[in-house]
């Protein structure tokens, strides 16, 4: 066996440089650590490039073509907008589309907030499914707002019993399941989305232990309580799906 | 707070690979290894936030994070991840990975193992020394160590590893 030598070894040792993280791993966890930052950075590539096209629409043109552009451009920005993901330049016009059709159909307050999460998790199932890993942190620090932004709308419509409408915390567990099953994401660190999950756990468990259950249930019941105390959330709520299904 | 930000965010991306490559052939698995340097950029920004001042080398400060990050990893599963060249216990990764055996080739799997049973201050200064091309006086300020001491170190650590490589 020939023997290695000293430069032999050093320049396998180099070839190591090679291993890296994956991409997507590491601009995930980013976006979880910095969220906003993130979010700012692609804002501000998205306006750069936005703006070249602007000004050379403007550049010296006759007048009427020129206006013909911008014409189709105010067409064309509402119909874009509509396929449009967070991060995406047009995504704000999208949301005020979102929430002017909810006006118009009289779904405002909890009921908005909670198809306005439930839209932009479903946003980020799309971009994951996609591989758009540049709209991920987007996505993310728009379910974090929108969660954020629940918790409080909850804290502010709570019923007889001091908790939210049973029928939104159903809603609202459909979606976190959702939210969930979205690969190669993982939420549950995201101090909002916490959040959310304590609100909906302890109204769960408030009404479980109102309700007629089976010993067994009753078992899964305080495991789930044990859970809650120890702020292990997303546990206790996977808890509670068994006891409910 | 976003000017704070930027700066972090300007760091993360100076050394994300090489954290992550510094802990990976200190483990077993991409999995431990992206949970490790999860944890390490997570507490850096945490201490960041909260003494930005006193962080003068960043570089140094992530390094000892993950040094102590790896370390508690081996503690938690019960066993030191300091042997000697003469004990070399075959380190088992049963749950490598398609995406591993890709990237690694029989020769690369083979060195990071041999790596693996190096003395832990030698497998740093090697990693800092060869893969992050960090100079030895860099090294010696990160490890509180004098620059001749760092050389001899290296030193001695290359020729632990040839012997382990030799050996298998």
């Amino acid at each position: 066996m020939t023997k290695l030598t000293q430069k032999q070894l050093i320049e396998q040792i180099e070839m190591l440089k090679g291993i890296k993280p994956r991409k997507e791993w590491a601009t995930l966890l980013k976006s979880q650590i910095l969220p906003e930052q993130q979010l700012q950075a692609t804002i501000t590539a998205q306006k750069v490039s936005f703006l070249g096209i602007l000004s050379s629409v403007f550049a010296p043109k006759k007048l009427v073509y020129s206006l013909a552009v911008i014409l189709f451009l105010v067409i064309g920005v509402f119909g874009f907008a509509s396929q449009t993901m967070p991060g995406d330049l047009l995504f704000p016009v999208r949301k005020i589309t979102e929430q002017s059709q909810a006006a118009l159909t009289g779904h405002t307050g909890l009921k908005q907030s909670v198809a306005t999460l439930n839209n932009r998790i479903n946003d980020l199932a799309q971009v994951a499914k996609a591989g758009r890993t540049d709209s991920i942190p987007s996505a993310i620090s728009e379910i974090s707002a929108d969660a954020s932004a629940l918790v409080k709308d909850l804290q502010n419509n709570t019923g007889p019993g001091g908790y939210p409408n049973k029928q939104t915390i159903k809603d609202i567990v459909v979606s976190l399941k959702t939210l969930a099953d979205v690969p190669g994401t993982d939420l549950t660190a995201n101090q909002d989305v916490k959040n959310l999950y304590q609100t909906v756990v302890q109204s769960q468990i408030a009404d479980l232990q109102e309700a007629t259950l089976t010993d067994e249930q009753k078992a899964t019941l305080s495991e789930v309580e044990e859970l809650y105390n120890q702020a292990k959330y997303v546990e206790a709520l996977e808890k509670i799906l068994l006891i409910n299904n | 707070m976003d000017n704070l930000q930027e700066q972090f965010s300007n760091i993360y991306d100076q050394y994300i690979d090489k954290i992550y490559r510094f802990v990976y052939l200190k483990v077993n698995s991409q999995e431990i290894a992206e949970d490790i340097t999860s944890r390490v950029f997570t507490r850096g920004w945490e201490a960041f936030q909260g003494s930005q001042e006193d962080i003068k080398n960043p570089g140094a400060f992530l390094y000892q994070i993950a040094r102590n990050a790896v370390v508690d990893h081996y503690r938690s599963k019960g066993r030191t991840n300091v042997v000697s060249v003469e004990s070399s216990p075959e380190i088992a990764d049963p749950n490598i990975g398609i995406h591993e055996k890709a990237i690694l080739s029989a020769d690369i799997s083979n060195l990071k193992n041999a790596i693996q049973k190096l003395k832990q201050e030698y497998q740093d200064v090697i990693i800092w020394h060869y893969l992050d091309d960090m100079p030895t006086a860099s090294i010696a300020e990160l490890l509180g160590k004098p620059a001749g001491t760092v050389r001899v170190m290296l030193h001695r650590g290359i020729k632990d590893l040839k012997d382990i490589i030799q050996e298998s």
